[in-house]
């Protein structure tokens, strides 16, 4: 008698506690933490990565080989590889500053705040989303606005607003996060008017370095008809231990 | 009939003839040195500025004015400029590469103009070469020094020899980067340039801003007098409208042009005050030459003479002196101008600073267009024929006796 007492308490305890933890996990994952996995598997502690950057115009497109190297959100450093004419130039962000190498003139140049929403390397990218001051995680505030599937993919749609202390230009951004690897698969970014103004698509979802990235990420403004750009990581490997003193406005002139 | 009665009446008093064609001789000559200056100095003022900046005509890839970036310029072709020149009016081309850019000495950057140059096309044109102050122009396409404006020396505090760094944006969203050695230093008139160029050899601009074999314009010279809209439209035929634009010097420098406009209504004013005190002298003359010929006039009525015969009679002697006056007056002007304009008077002293300063010679051009001397021409004889009405019309009112006994 006793022991059946027990079996259905233990079964009345199963019962109950197993709808509640499938709500945990599924509830409890609020819009920031997703974000912050989505955030922290594309970056790492660190990352060693070869990337292509392709230039599309309307009438050109332009390709670009570089090397790049990342540690935490504070430190990384761009190495332009190819083409040959700009083979040497070096990109490099310490915390809040940027600096850039340009072998030719043997300067360094940092760029000024000023700078910071020009094109960087003649991209449709900015020198402030090389900087990323802001911080996903951060300097956002995260509203789940529910699951839309993005090329066959079930993602998270999440409504990401800047916090008013954050210097951050959108009014808000809007990110797609698949709900099983966490990857970002569609940002689109709003302007002050409340306009979009940009999409960024990620694609071609393979596994390098041990973890599963999109591969290819495509930046399209779309107040310039036929402009995009393009980046294709073509390896890439992650928590590497780099050492601080790698990112150094001296290391730049030196880096091969 | 009329004609010959007319023509022995002038000469019977040669002299007042000689004064009223000589009043209208003067007319006629003033109003056309008058217009041939001024128009000659606008006409050397635009060969100068444009000979420094855009070029009577500029040929561009079509949509390269409207954005004047580098990733709209086109190849050169040598065959292309041989066409060009084919055309007789074109006197020069030149080919150019102008870019925008940051320039670095020391401490100091200054946003720049790059324009790359072939020095030799150039220096004919501009004579570029003498307005060096210091150091030494640039020798040839492949050279690898650049010439900077004095303006934009003193801002950045630079010297001959020293280097000079430039940073821009290339084609195709290349970096143009480079690091160049001042060769020499050049006083330009046009303030704005003076304080931002930096001429460099064009294949070193081309290298630099990595569009090899590419020009943003080419610039073509005309001759001084040439009528800038016709030439425009026969050069259009010969080029590609499908993939060049061809623009003239008033389409790319509005306000030049709306400068000489202006300046020239006020022309407008001071050639109108000529006609007038033009208009007076030779009203003065007729005056005279009706208040003698009364009695004569008188009597003329007074034997049957119709009164409208006698008004066409004077009416033609007016036209007749006015047309002698005219003709020796144009003939006059045209080699006075043609003196002028194979010896050009050459200013001196402070006028000819006041001139280099603004980086326009200083010669005073007379304009040898034949629109002006046909116009100011028909000008005058139009006047002197309005004119002669009133000796015709004072006629019609003349009391026969009332003359004779006057």
């Amino acid at each position: 008698m006793k022991k059946n007492v027990f079996l259905l308490y233990s079964i009345g305890i199963i019962l109950f506690i197993t709808p509640l933890t499938s709500i945990h996990s599924q509830q409890s994952l609020s819009a920031k933490e997703i974000v912050k996995i989505s955030d922290e598997n594309m970056r790492g502690n660190s990352s060693q990565a070869n990337i292509t950057i392709k230039i599309i115009r309307p009438n050109w497109s332009r390709e670009m080989n570089m090397k790049t190297w990342t540690k935490g959100d504070d430190y990384s450093m761009i190495l332009v590889t190819n083409p040959a004419k700009e083979k040497g130039t070096v990109f490099l962000k310490r915390e809040r500053e940027v600096w850039n190498w340009i072998p030719s003139i043997e300067r360094t140049i940092k760029l000024p705040p000023s700078m910071m929403s020009q094109s960087w390397m003649g991209t449709d990218f900015t020198n402030d989303d090389l900087v990323k001051e802001a911080s996903a995680v951060v300097d956002y505030d995260h509203t789940l606005l529910g699951q839309e599937q993005i090329s066959e993919v079930n993602c998270y749609k999440i409504e990401m607003i800047p916090k008013p202390t954050a210097a951050i230009i959108w009014e808000k951004v809007i990110v797609w996060i698949d709900t099983i690897d966490f990857l970002q698969y569609k940002a689109e970014f709003y302007d002050e008017d409340g306009e979009l103004v940009n999409i960024m698509t990620s694609s071609e979802v393979k596994v390098m370095g041990n973890r599963k990235i999109t591969s290819q990420i495509e930046m399209i403004p779309l107040d310039k008809e036929g402009n995009s750009t393009v980046i294709i990581y073509n390896d890439i490997v992650f928590d590497e231990e780099i050492n601080e003193n790698f990112f150094t406005t001296r290391n730049m002139k030196q880096l091969k | 009939m009329l004609l010959k009665l007319s023509w022995l009446n002038i000469w019977r008093n040669k002299r007042r003839t000689l004064i009223t064609a000589t009043s209208v001789f003067f007319a006629v000559l003033l109003a056309v040195l008058f217009r041939s200056l001024t128009d000659g100095i606008y006409d050397n003022m635009i060969h100068n500025v444009v000979s420094y900046s855009s070029g009577y005509l500029q040929i561009h890839q079509k949509g390269y004015w409207d954005e004047q970036s580098i990733d709209n310029t086109f190849e050169e072709d040598n065959q292309f400029y041989q066409k060009l020149l084919e055309n007789k009016n074109v006197t020069h081309i030149m080919p150019r590469l102008q870019t925008f850019a940051l320039a670095s000495w020391g401490t100091k950057t200054k946003g720049v103009v790059i324009l790359g140059i072939d020095p030799d096309k150039e220096r004919e044109v501009n004579n570029l070469h003498e307005k060096i102050i210091s150091g030494n122009y640039i020798k040839d396409v492949n050279d690898k020094g650049v010439v900077i404006g004095e303006g934009l020396a003193s801002q950045l505090n630079l010297q001959v020899n020293d280097t000079l760094v430039l940073l821009g944006q290339g084609y195709h969203a290349s970096t143009a980067a480079g690091k160049y050695s001042v060769t020499g230093i050049i006083k330009l008139g046009a303030v704005e340039l003076n304080n931002a160029v930096v001429y460099m050899p064009l294949e070193l601009a081309q290298y630099m801003c990595g569009a090899e074999n590419r020009l943003t314009s080419i610039s073509l010279m005309l001759d001084r007098t040439n009528n800038l809209e016709s030439m425009k439209r026969s050069l259009e035929k010969t080029i590609d409208s499908e993939k060049y634009e061809l623009m003239s010097w008033k389409e790319m420098m509005p306000e030049l042009h709306q400068f000489i406009e202006v300046d020239s209504s006020g022309h407008y004013i001071i050639i109108g005050i000529l006609y007038l005190i033009i208009s007076f002298g030779l009203f003065g003359t007729l005056l005279m030459m009706i208040f003698e010929r009364k009695h004569e006039l008188g009597i003329l009525i007074a034997i049957g003479m119709k009164k409208h015969l006698l008004a066409i009679i004077l009416l033609l002697e007016s036209i007749m002196i006015s047309i002698i006056g005219c003709i020796a007056g144009v003939i006059a002007g045209v080699l006075i101008v043609k003196w002028f304009t194979a010896y050009p008077i050459h200013l001196t002293g402070e006028i000819k600073q006041v001139y280099e300063e603004y980086g326009i010679e200083s010669i005073i051009y007379f304009s040898s267009n034949e629109k002006i001397f046909i116009v100011q021409t028909i000008i005058v004889l139009l006047l002197s024929i309005i004119l002669a009405f009133y000796p015709g019309f004072k006629v019609m009112r003349l009391k026969p006796v009332d003359a004779i006994n006057g």
